[in-house]
């Protein structure tokens, strides 16, 4: 790292508590806020508990439950961090969900049966629109994201907060997560069998999990940029890690092989032993899987020092993609407060047993306890495999500064693509068959799994490997990551899962289809196939968010871990989204189409030693976002991002030979035409779109591969890319 | 119950929910292992499609009943009520 981050703002409501003060009081204390479930019917179920947030002021009514626990949480943050109106402004907000806008679309779909839907309902239905709503709300013109990695995501919306930091995208973030209790959810983890019938026992009995919901956002700042307004610091972000275990779509590899390397991976970053960590806040969902891979990574990672290892979930509920953000609120209030928070629940029979199982590790058993903590650990390891660990150090921690930019290079050497052909039709779809699979080594029981949004990525991100001439192997399977951006995410599977269980109840869930239905298992099919083992991460923020994953993809390749990152665009088609589209009017009038674009990035040094082809280098880029009010327009985002990209390369306005640009469909694009003629005049400019029909994230994504194309043969010298979604722009420049 | 009609029900439940090409799929075909390579979340929707067809509780049951359609043929004649 080459800034220090802090935090300087927490928020929260949850299961115990609906702020800090009443949610860490009742963690002290032990309290659960496990209950029987009243928000969906668990008639003919096996299991009925849940952790439920008891709220009766939740701000906003006209979004999604997860963007009001999002608000809610958002608002005590900021107060907390001294952040009035004016100050705000400046923020960017980064937000881990697992299940989006599900409640929306149980909501719509329930109401269909009867004939009283409503469409104003579906513009909440994908993740997409959490941050963009939350920011949208509370006046924020900062970067704005949606990590959609299942139960690992609200730690690393935590840890992208600080590489947007790093990368100068932003001194200041409210980053967490949020996540609605939803039928969805307690539909599919009951037809996995993995809800526990009685109440969560985690690193005891382990007999599954119960579902919690809330929202967690901690105010991530530049060290610099919170002492210059004299703010209140609870501690430093000393470092994280982030990877994908590449076994299993749902359980962890037992050998906790990935779990270990991320813990590794964040204590590196942090330039600390294992010794340096007094707590560890445990992933502890309670499934006999989790939490026996999770005793061996710790028991092997940490014997021989004094570390205390908890499950807050004992407490709260698992509350999946806001869970790493409760625990990460509970994990800075240990550090500041030197508390150990417990895992309540065991018996004293559990406690002989617990002995024996714990060893040396301290497992903190019903009651909290004092103790110094210096740095404590949050781990979250979610579906598609993906590990995350977070560590908080008290302030002054010295994690090892890398100097100011050792500048990486960064260049486009390879990419795919599957994308459709619009041809003139309304609609546009691509239609895969097994062959296409099975002539790239996917066997039938991979493919199977495969909904049609995993399918596209998988075909496009096997091809692109496939042309960057990459074989991954034991020496670079750590080495190579993967971003993905998506606008609107597996829509079909979940709105099928859901449909279903509409119709039949919640029994009714489908044990097949669920895993599918977390926004992450393409990234996690495609790594699983693949082997590739790297930093992962999926991103859902409109269109854009195809061009998006390639500013985060540079960004980890500077943080030094990996040599070569693979970022996509991917959005499906379907039936299913077609009705969505027509009936919430934002398709405009182009095609809509489907696909998958993937770029292969790579360091310079990576390229050089492989003696890969080299097409095109990113020489610029940058993320902007307009709240949509009048002190900062949409237009201004856009020119901003556009020059700030291009001062990034170096390049002038006039020197830009080409430029490709996917536009708002709000009166076509007019406002962002005007923006361009402004600062390009009429120099040559491609919409994708005309082609392939609106792909959404995989049009962004793919503006890179043609121009990287035409920039390697010797076409065009420049190009930017840009792209628009849910209120944020990205700019690209390649030379 | 008619075999033939159970076997058949039971070869559409496996096409449909879990995404198995039909062309491939025959009575005696290997479920888990083999090409088709079902697993343990896979046999979670074999006895949730079971037990909606049959009203069988298939849960804790040897694995061999799961072997191909005709095993699990044969268990639900065996065991739903006439």
């Amino acid at each position: 790292m080459k800034k220090r981050c802090v935090i300087t703002g927490l928020g929260i409501v949850c299961p115990v508590g609906n702020n800090v003060a009443e949610s860490w009081n009742s963690i002290r204390l032990g309290k659960t806020g496990i209950h029987e479930v009243t928000s969906v019917n668990t008639e003919g179920c096996y299991a009925k508990l849940g952790g439920e947030v008891c709220c009766n002021d939740l701000p906003a009514p006209q979004y999604d439950r997860s963007v009001r626990l999002c608000i809610k949480a958002a608002v005590e943050a900021m107060g907390d961090a001294g952040l009035d109106g004016n100050a705000a402004g400046e923020a960017g907000i980064i937000i881990g969900s697992c299940i989006g806008g599900a409640v929306s679309i149980d909501e719509y779909l329930t109401a269909q049966k009867t004939g009283t839907e409503d469409n104003s309902k579906i513009s909440n239905m994908a993740a997409s629109s959490i941050a963009n709503n939350a920011a949208s709300y509370l006046g924020l013109n900062g970067v704005t994201a949606n990590i959609v990695n299942a139960c690992a995501a609200g730690t690393m919306s935590i840890a992208y907060a600080c590489d947007l930091i790093q990368a100068d995208s932003g001194s200041l973030f409210l980053a967490g997560g949020t996540d609605p209790f939803s039928s969805l959810a307690f539909a599919g983890f009951h037809a996995l069998q993995a809800l526990a019938a009685e109440n969560c026992s985690p690193l005891n009995h382990s007999q599954g999990i119960n579902l919690g919901e809330g929202s967690g956002i901690l105010v991530v700042e530049e060290y610099e940029h919170a002492v210059a307004r004299g703010a209140k610091i609870y501690c430093e972000v000393a470092g994280y890690g982030v990877n994908c275990d590449a076994y299993h779509i749902t359980a962890p590899d037992p050998s906790g092989e990935g779990q270990m390397d991320v813990i590794r991976r964040a204590l590196a970053s942090a330039g600390a032993a294992p010794s340096d960590i007094a707590y560890v806040n445990a992933h502890g969902t309670g499934t006999a899987k989790n939490d026996e891979a999770e005793f061996l990574s710790l028991h092997t990672i940490f014997d021989g020092t004094n570390v205390s290892v908890s499950s807050t979930k004992s407490m709260t509920g698992h509350c999946l993609g806001a869970a790493g953000a409760v625990e990460a609120v509970f994990t800075v209030k240990a550090v500041s407060e030197g508390v150990l928070p417990p895992t309540i629940g065991y018996s004293e029979e559990d406690k002989i047993v617990l002995a024996k199982k714990a060893g040396a590790l301290d497992f903190v058993a019903n009651e909290s306890r004092k103790k110094a903590i210096p740095m404590a650990m949050s781990n979250s390891f979610a579906f598609g495999g993906t590990n995350a660990s977070i560590i908080f150090a008290k302030e002054g921690w010295k994690a090892p500064l890398t100097e100011a930019e050792t500048e990486t290079k960064i260049y486009v050497t390879g990419f795919g693509m599957q994308i459709s052909q619009s041809q003139g039709m309304p609609v546009a779809s691509l239609n895969l068959e097994m062959k296409d699979f099975t002539e790239r080594g996917v066997k039938l029981g991979v493919f199977r799994k495969l909904d049609k949004f995993s399918q596209l990525q998988l075909l496009s991100g096997i091809d692109a490997l496939e042309c960057a001439g990459i074989t991954v192997s034991e020496e670079n399977e750590r080495k190579i990551g993967t971003i993905i951006g998506t606008s609107a995410g597996p829509v079909t599977e979940v709105s099928n899962f859901q449909k279903n269980i509409c119709d039949k109840g919640t029994t009714a869930g489908s044990a097949f289809t669920f895993p599918n239905t977390v926004y992450n298992a393409a990234g996690g099919h495609f790594s699983i196939f693949t082997k590739t083992k790297g930093y992962c991460a999926t991103v859902a923020n409109g269109t854009q968010a195809g061009l998006q994953s390639i500013a985060y993809a540079c960004d980890v390749l500077k943080s030094g871990n990996e040599a070569i990152m693979l970022a996509a665009g991917t959005d499906e088609g379907s039936d299913m989204v077609t009705y969505f589209y027509e009936h919430s009017g934002i398709n405009g009038s182009r095609t809509l189409g489907e696909g998958s674009s993937t770029v292969c990035l790579e360091t310079l040094s990576s390229a050089e030693t492989r003696n890969a082809h080299k097409y095109a280098e990113i020489a610029g880029y940058a993320l902007t976002h307009s709240a949509g009010q009048a002190c900062y327009t949409e237009q201004e985002a856009m020119r901003d991002a556009i020059t700030a990209a291009l001062n990034k390369a170096g390049i002038e306005p006039a020197a830009v030979d080409r430029i490709y640009a996917v536009t708002s469909n709000r009166e076509n694009g007019a406002l962002e035409e005007q923006v361009l003629n402004e600062m390009f005049g009429n120099t040559d400019r491609i919409d994708v779109r005309e082609q392939t029909g609106d792909c959404r994230a995989a049009s962004a994504n793919m503006q890179v591969i043609e121009a990287a194309k035409a920039i390697d043969e010797k076409k065009i010298k420049t190009a930017l890319a840009v792209a628009y979604g849910c209120g944020s722009y990205c700019a690209i420049v390649l030379k | 119950m008619e075999r033939a009609d159970v076997a058949a029900k039971i070869r559409e439940m496996l096409i449909e929910n879990l995404r198995i090409p039909a062309e491939i799929l025959e009575d005696d075909s290997e479920l888990f292992g083999g090409d088709i390579g079902l697993d343990s979340v896979d046999s979670l929707e074999i006895i949730a499609g079971i037990d909606d067809l049959y009203g069988v509780n298939m849960t804790g049951v040897d694995k061999t009943n799961f072997r191909d359609i005709n095993a699990l043929t044969n268990y639900v004649l065996e065991h739903a009520e006439a």
